[in-house]
């Protein structure tokens, strides 16, 4: 995937703002004038400290926020018409999955409300447990797995209506690291597997190249894009990728991109 | 109960991811050798056991002492001869005796009979006291000035003394020709529904963040909303709502019983026994017994259809 080739945008931000508590003493400016545009397949990451916006960003995408300045578009329509049509899948931080549900039917979820046929619906989840490779669980309720393959479920949720955008707000955040680097290689295989677009947030610099085909960094109070950097690894990623000096040399860049030049103060 | 009988939560189970996923067979519940059901069963006998001692270890200290402590001086707070507190073995051979000199059929038959009818009025009263509930709920969901307006005028009827209410529901019925016992159960209904009202509305609003978004991410319109997300998370604590209505529609049975002029049901059986209380003080004990036991099949029935509604949740 390289920069150079024209496609229209799947996903265009302009000048798109987030103040919270407007015309009050406890303003706060979230995002200020962000402009981005992301092309059909692409794997972005928005990575940045905590309180830089990239969560409100992906949440003013997905139409579960408003911006207050600026307009998004997503397959050239706008969130809230893009979130009815559902073009797209949205997983969070923790799985949030229905207690009450077996695995499969909670992957059927999104199909169900979208008015799908028992059986169709039961056939494309079961479909979408392969893709995440928990088909003997079908029949299991959330509580009985660990929290990476609640993850996995949330992932193939997310993806059973053929979204053709993926949102992911920190999803492996709460994963230990050895879970975490096992369900990054999933998530590409899932990506090249589905050929949708993800935004992903994150605030692991190392996660972030080992995911992304470009790293959106931001910086905080106001939020706004600090960088905009382009990771040219080759796919298919292994866990070899994470042990090339090409790797470590774009953490290197992005952690300056974060932090500015090296120096010998503490960070 | 639900501390010995659930199993530990996810987190604890899962300490390695590894294990759970190399075994996708293994058996949804373990359960130890001596099952903690039977645990409790016996527990549970053993504390009637030890009421039962109490109750006759009291009564043959206050017979020994002539009801006093020795060397105090101090009187029992209860008088222990036969008048104040029956024999055991007085009440439980009392059911077996014949419920009137005109009738053949033993006491404890005949408390069973008023007792059906009484649980019937109650469970009429459940069912319709529930659904208001339920309908109260949800309307207060979705409309904040209905909830902020009538909510104080439902805990309001709630405070106003139950023999308040109870005889103007009952001239009300008779006025409009019903049976006394609709009369009855409405004030059984009537009990039932603020439990489940207060209980079910916490339900409703009881999903998460992260539901509700994701609900939202999917474009659920409202009622599926309401059906697919905000009832399943509301089920719990609708059953809580209904353990507090069974109760309270029994309550409401009985003392309905005492207003309205139905001379059936064991509220009105225990009244009768109650004014003839000299006479033979075991019948009116005999008559709470079972009163309280039928009361707690009542409780547990629900309970029986809790555990089926909500048997795939870990809570459960």
């Amino acid at each position: 995937m390289t920069t150079t080739e024209i496609s229209a945008p799947i996903i265009a931000v302009d000048g798109v703002s987030k103040r919270f508590n407007a015309g009050t003493d406890k303003e706060v400016t979230a995002l200020e004038n962000i402009d981005l545009a992301i092309r059909p397949g692409e794997f972005i990451s928005l990575l940045g400290p905590s309180g830089c916006g990239k969560s409100t960003l992906l949440r003013c995408l997905a139409d579960l926020a408003e911006p207050t300045g600026g307009t998004v578009t997503l397959n050239g329509k706008t969130p809230r018409a893009a979130r009815q049509d559902r073009d797209y899948g949205m997983v969070f931080q923790q799985a949030g999955l229905f207690d009450w549900r077996s695995v499969r039917r909670n992957v059927e979820l999104p199909l169900q409300v979208a008015g799908v046929d028992r059986a169709t619906r039961r056939e494309k989840a079961e479909e979408m447990l392969e893709l995440v490779r928990l088909s003997e669980f079908a029949r299991h309720y959330p509580w009985q797995l660990s929290g990476g393959m609640q993850q996995r479920v949330a992932i193939a949720r997310a993806l059973s209506a053929d979204p053709s955008i993926l949102f992911m707000d920190e999803p492996l955040g709460a994963l230990d690291e050895m879970n975490r680097e096992r369900l990054q290689g999933e998530l590409l295989r899932i990506w090249s597997d589905t050929q949708t677009t993800v935004v992903f947030v994150t605030h692991s610099i190392s996660e972030a190249v080992f995911l992304s085909s470009r790293i959106v960094v931001m910086s905080a109070r106001p939020g706004r894009i600090a960088a905009s950097i382009d990771v040219d690894l080759p796919y298919p990623r292994t866990a070899k990728t994470r042990t090339l000096p090409e790797f470590f040399d774009k953490v290197t860049e992005v952690r300056q991109a974060l932090y500015g030049a090296p120096s010998d103060q503490a960070v | 109960m639900t501390a010995t009988t659930t199993e530990p939560r996810p987190a604890g189970k899962h300490a390695s991811e590894q294990a759970a996923e190399t075994s996708p067979n293994r058996p949804r519940r373990q359960r130890p050798a001596i099952g903690p059901k039977l645990v409790n069963s016996l527990g549970a006998a053993v504390v009637i056991a030890l009421l039962g001692a109490l109750w006759e270890g009291y009564k043959a200290l206050g017979q020994a002492w002539d009801d006093k402590i020795p060397g105090l001086g101090w009187k029992f707070p209860v008088a222990t001869d036969d008048m104040s507190m029956p024999h055991l073995s007085a009440i439980f051979h009392a059911l077996t005796e014949p419920a009137s000199r005109a009738d053949s059929t033993t006491l404890f038959s005949y408390l069973i009979t008023e007792t059906s009818v009484t649980l019937r009025e109650a469970a009429y009263g459940l069912v319709a006291g529930s659904l208001l509930g339920l309908v109260l709920a949800t309307v207060f969901l979705y409309s904040g000035p209905l909830r902020k307006g009538l909510m104080p005028w439902l805990v309001a009827s709630q405070t106003v003394p139950l023999v308040a209410i109870a005889p103007m529901i009952v001239i009300w019925g008779g006025k409009s020709g019903a049976p006394p016992w609709v009369a009855v159960t409405g004030i059984a209904a009537y009990l039932a529904f603020f439990p489940v009202t207060i209980n079910t509305l916490r339900g409703l609003r009881s999903p998460s963040r992260v539901h509700l978004e994701f609900a939202r991410s999917i474009a659920t319109n409202r009622r599926q909303q309401l059906f697919l997300l905000r009832i399943p998370s509301a089920l719990p604590f609708v059953f809580a709502g209904l353990r507090l209505a069974a109760t309270a529609s029994v309550v409401g049975a009985i003392v309905g019983e005492l207003s309205a002029g139905t001379g059936r049901g064991i509220g009105r059986a225990i009244l009768t026994f109650a004014y003839y209380y000299s006479n033979g003080p075991e019948k009116l004990y005999a008559a709470v017994l079972v009163a309280a036991v039928a009361g707690i099949v009542f409780v547990e029935l629900l309970g029986l259809l809790e555990r089926l509604a909500l048997r795939h949740r870990h809570t459960a």
